[in-house]
């Protein structure tokens, strides 16, 4: 018996990896469905501050993400397209992460395919190039944007455009969100945020997450979206279940296999020591 | 730069999205996660190709981010209106550069100079209200009226733990009687943090393991000709193979690793 339990704490940790990949796996083949019941109180703070802005309103979002946190934060920088579209609010999106260009193409892509079909680009939205040092652009967005941004990815004029009417800095913005894996969203805060007054609000990967609670409780951040849990509550409030609502099952079965493995070893540790 | 811009259009055109490189881009995505992933098995030479490709494609696209997105366009094409302004930060950035060659090297400190009176300007004071004075006022805020009396609690309790943990960094007074009560509570905030943090991470790795699998899941469909299962199966067919190899060569012990 306790040879047997002894063998199970040296379990070969290969044997977890693949226990896990079935676990992640299985619900991509076979979609379980399991309810996602608890929002974060975070989320719903952007979507409610989302919603209060009147129609029009512009809003900044710089998408600071690479492949490498794609899973996690792209389906959140979709859901908040796809909010703010709905509301017939402006977005201006840019990057200050090199790795992004990629991930913004791709929203761009879909944005007349089946994010918003009927937003047409330079009326409604326009899209920013990626800009080196960031602290310099965030300086700058507080002065006059116009000083950077005077062209759109495209080397069109920005100007001119009408999604830029009365836009000069981020002073004449309404709600400005980070979407990033790196720590741009403590400049963000720091830069903009506190030196302009200007609203922000962020998505952030899950492991970052609990860092951002003193922003939020100072008021320093209207919300936060963490993670894929953060994705899919987003898509539950705006009612557009995507990829962060499907990643849930996958989520619950893993964590579900994770509790299973510590409580056990736990568990056996106790025996071998005590009996 | 006309002349370099028109050979990089005709490189690009080279690759603009047909079917057939969607499909090459999936059969590379399958291919490379899975030889990453193939490391959790044991050290081989596709992950280490992997890893390699990994590094210079990243590097790579960051290039070519920068020279067409910021260089060509703030640079270049300001020179060529007329901007010479613009040749001050130039210069000043590649001095930067002089740190490659030790006998000219001092010229770089004209640059980092410039990039530490610049950012040191900027930093301190935001640091200062944000990371600091905004979060004592945050910390008593619950306490100077309007507040309920759950935030109020919620705001002792962090205001506590904030105090407890500082005395467990604190180093100039001997951690004993009440400091040392104070410190031991303060551990307790920390392991609470840490638990949270280590959750939240897990939760974390999964998504972006999610992420990947569902890519592979994608893969292995007829429209990718079934990537990912030909991958994978050649992967456990060279496993299977480096055993067979091994155990003649070695006797069935593996080296460790």
């Amino acid at each position: 018996m306790k040879s047997t339990l002894e063998k199970f704490l040296k379990i070969d940790r290969r044997l977890i990896f693949l226990a896990l990949a079935i676990v992640l796996f299985f619900p991509i083949v076979r979609p379980l469905g399991l309810p996602n019941k608890n929002l974060g109180k975070d989320v719903v703070n952007i979507y409610n501050h989302i919603e209060s802005l009147p129609a029009g309103s512009f809003i900044l979002m710089s998408l600071d993400y690479d492949p490498a946190t794609r899973p996690e934060l792209h389906p959140q920088a979709i859901a908040l397209v796809k909010h703010s579209f709905r509301l017939n609010h402006r977005i201006g999106i840019f990057t200050l992460n090199a790795g992004a260009t990629g991930m913004i193409e791709e929203i761009a892509e879909r944005i007349p395919k089946d994010i918003a079909p009927a937003k047409v680009y330079g009326k409604d939205y326009v899209i920013f190039p990626y800009q080196p040092k960031p602290q310099a652009v965030m300086t700058q967005l507080g002065i006059d944007m116009y000083a950077i941004y005077d062209k759109d990815r495209n080397g069109a004029p920005t100007r001119e455009m009408e999604v830029m009417k009365g836009i000069h800095s981020v002073k004449d913005m309404s709600l400005g969100i980070c979407v990033t894996g790196t720590a741009l969203l403590d400049a963000w805060v720091a830069y903009v945020g506190d030196k302009y007054n200007f609203p922000m609000a962020g998505g952030v990967t899950a492991v970052s997450q609990p860092g951002y609670g003193p922003y939020l409780q100072t008021g320093q951040l209207k919300g936060l979206i963490g993670g894929m849990k953060g994705a899919a509550d987003y898509e539950s409030l705006i009612n557009e279940l995507d990829k962060g609502t499907s990643g849930i099952d996958s989520l619950s079965l893993a964590h579900i296999l994770v509790i299973i493995l510590i409580v056990t070893s736990n568990i056996i540790m106790l025996v071998l020591k005590y009996f | 730069m006309e002349f370099l811009a028109n050979i990089w259009q005709w490189f690009a055109g080279l690759f603009t999205v047909t079917p057939g490189w969607m499909i090459f881009g999936g059969w590379m995505a399958a291919g490379l996660t899975l030889c990453i992933y193939s490391f959790l098995y044991k050290d081989n030479p596709f992950f280490k190709v992997a890893e390699h490709l990994y590094l210079g494609a990243g590097m790579g696209w960051v290039f070519q981010v920068t020279f067409f997105q910021t260089w060509k366009p703030r640079v270049w094409d300001a020179l060529m209106d007329g901007q010479f302004v613009v040749l001050i930060p130039t210069v000043l950035g590649l001095s930067l550069m002089t740190q490659f060659f030790p006998r000219i090297s001092w010229i770089s400190r004209y640059g980092f100079t410039f990039i530490m009176g610049y950012g040191a300007g900027l930093v301190i004071p935001l640091e200062i209200t944000t990371n600091f004075l905004r979060q004592i006022g945050g910390t008593i805020a619950p306490f100077a009226g309007g507040a309920g009396f759950w935030a109020m609690v919620n705001g002792a309790i962090i205001a506590f733990g904030f105090i407890c943990v500082l005395f467990y960094f604190f180093f100039s007074v001997e951690q004993k009687g009440v400091v040392k009560k104070a410190s031991n509570i303060g551990i307790y905030f920390l392991m609470l943090y840490f638990g949270a943090a280590f959750g939240n991470t897990v939760m974390g790795r999964f998504s972006l393991l999610y992420g990947r699998f569902d890519d592979l899941y994608k893969y292995s469909g007829s429209g990718y000709f079934y990537a990912t299962h030909v991958v994978l199966g050649l992967l456990v067919a060279y496993f299977v193979l480096d055993k067979l190899v091994l155990s003649k060569k070695n006797g069935g012990q593996e080296p460790a690793h």
